[in-house]
């Protein structure tokens, strides 16, 4: 049980590790909110998931509600954090700002 | 002037420079507040307020006035913000889109108001509609946000919280409101005389706490002299007293963070903002 939790907590950093190599390496405004939004929400997703477990490993009734608890950041994260990334490309795109484009291959 | 005001400053920054050389080192031993003050809160906090949150005892307790005059510092701030920025002036253009057409119209006659309805809507120059995911999310997300305010404000004596936080949290969830949909809707829907009033029963609710415990025989903000009037166990009512306390707190706060940001973004018109 022990080692699940711990290969979820592993690929929740594998993850988030990705997202931030992912902000730094992209081109472009739109391309970096990619990694930015979408492995953010899976990195977390894999985090808790390995933390509820853990927490649930001597069951009982009241490790049950802790875990569900801790699920319920992930459903908050889930609703949010997708909203933010689109208003900010929302907000871009009504600013007029274009997207990356390869200019050696076009040109 | 303002070579004199410059002046000002700098002699009043060197005094305060000056000043802190009296002080004691960061994290002495040997200082006062650690010989004496920290030591008597530590030991004695838990069995004279029953408040299991050390910084809530002393911050709402020990050093009651500091934080009454914070919420009134506070309410000063909001009040300020309305003085400054607010603008009764009635606004020189309108525009207005007609429904059935999508013809959008520009009233530069301020005497001329259409009704605004089935067949003209009302729409902002500067703002652009949010769309329908965000307004539908934010919708969803607001009323946990606000049972969370409650919750950091109620809990406030027996974990990391209180009046101040609770109170930015919910006046957030307020502010989330007028960015997801717009300003009119929030100051339709809570009206700004509302929050005015709401800051200043705030620092009411805290003063007045504080000063009924005078007739009950005890001093300016000695809680525990309140104990007649209400209910439970007798050795609680500092901690009850302090709760009350918070919710005043977090009553101003909120207000007047509403305040300052619906002033700010419509540059006291409270018509259109961002």
């Amino acid at each position: 049980m022990n080692l699940l939790v711990v290969l979820f907590l592993l690929v929740g950093v594998f993850f988030f590790l990705g997202g931030a190599i992912g902000i730094i390496r992209m081109p472009g405004f739109y391309t970096r909110l990619h990694p930015a939004g979408i492995l953010d929400t899976m990195g977390i997703l894999l985090m808790v998931t390995g933390i509820a477990l853990y927490n649930l490993i001597p069951f009982s009734f009241d490790s049950l509600l802790l875990s569900i608890k801790i699920f319920l950041i992930v459903f908050f994260v889930f609703l949010s954090s997708p909203t933010a990334t689109h208003s900010i490309v929302d907000a871009g795109m009504r600013a007029g700002l274009r997207h990356w484009t390869n200019k050696k291959r076009r040109g | 002037m303002k070579f004199l005001g410059f002046i000002v400053v700098c002699l009043t920054g060197a005094l305060l420079l000056y000043g802190t050389g009296d002080f004691s080192n960061w994290g002495d031993p040997n200082s006062p507040a650690s010989l004496h003050l920290s030591n008597e809160y530590i030991e004695r906090a838990l069995e004279e307020t029953q408040v299991p949150n050390l910084v809530t005892a002393v911050l709402a307790d020990y050093r009651g006035f500091d934080t009454m005059f914070e919420t009134a510092v506070i309410f000063c701030a909001g009040l300020a913000c309305f003085l400054l920025l607010r603008d009764f002036r009635e606004k020189k253009q309108r525009f207005y889109r007609h429904i059935p057409t999508g013809v959008i119209l520009h009233v530069k006659n301020s005497k001329k108001v259409l009704p605004v309805g089935r067949e003209f809507e009302h729409i902002d120059k500067d703002w652009v509609p949010s769309d329908l995911i965000i307004k539908t999310v934010c919708r969803i997300l607001v009323p946990f946000i606000q049972i969370y305010a409650m919750y950091v404000v109620a809990h406030g004596d027996f974990s990391p919280g209180g009046g101040f936080q609770g109170g930015v949290i919910f006046g957030s969830s307020l502010i989330l409101i007028a960015i997801s949909y717009d300003l009119k809707i929030l100051v339709r829907r809570i009206k700004e005389k509302v929050f005015g009033i709401f800051a200043a029963v705030g620092v009411l609710i805290y003063v007045g706490i504080a000063a009924l415990c005078m007739p009950m025989g005890g001093n300016f903000l000695d809680y525990s002299k309140l104990a007649p009037l209400l209910p439970g166990d007798p050795h609680h009512v500092r901690a009850l007293g302090m709760l009350g306390v918070e919710i005043g707190v977090g009553i101003a706060v909120t207000a007047v963070m509403v305040i300052i940001y619906i002033n700010i973004v419509s540059e006291g018109r409270l018509e259109e903002g961002l």
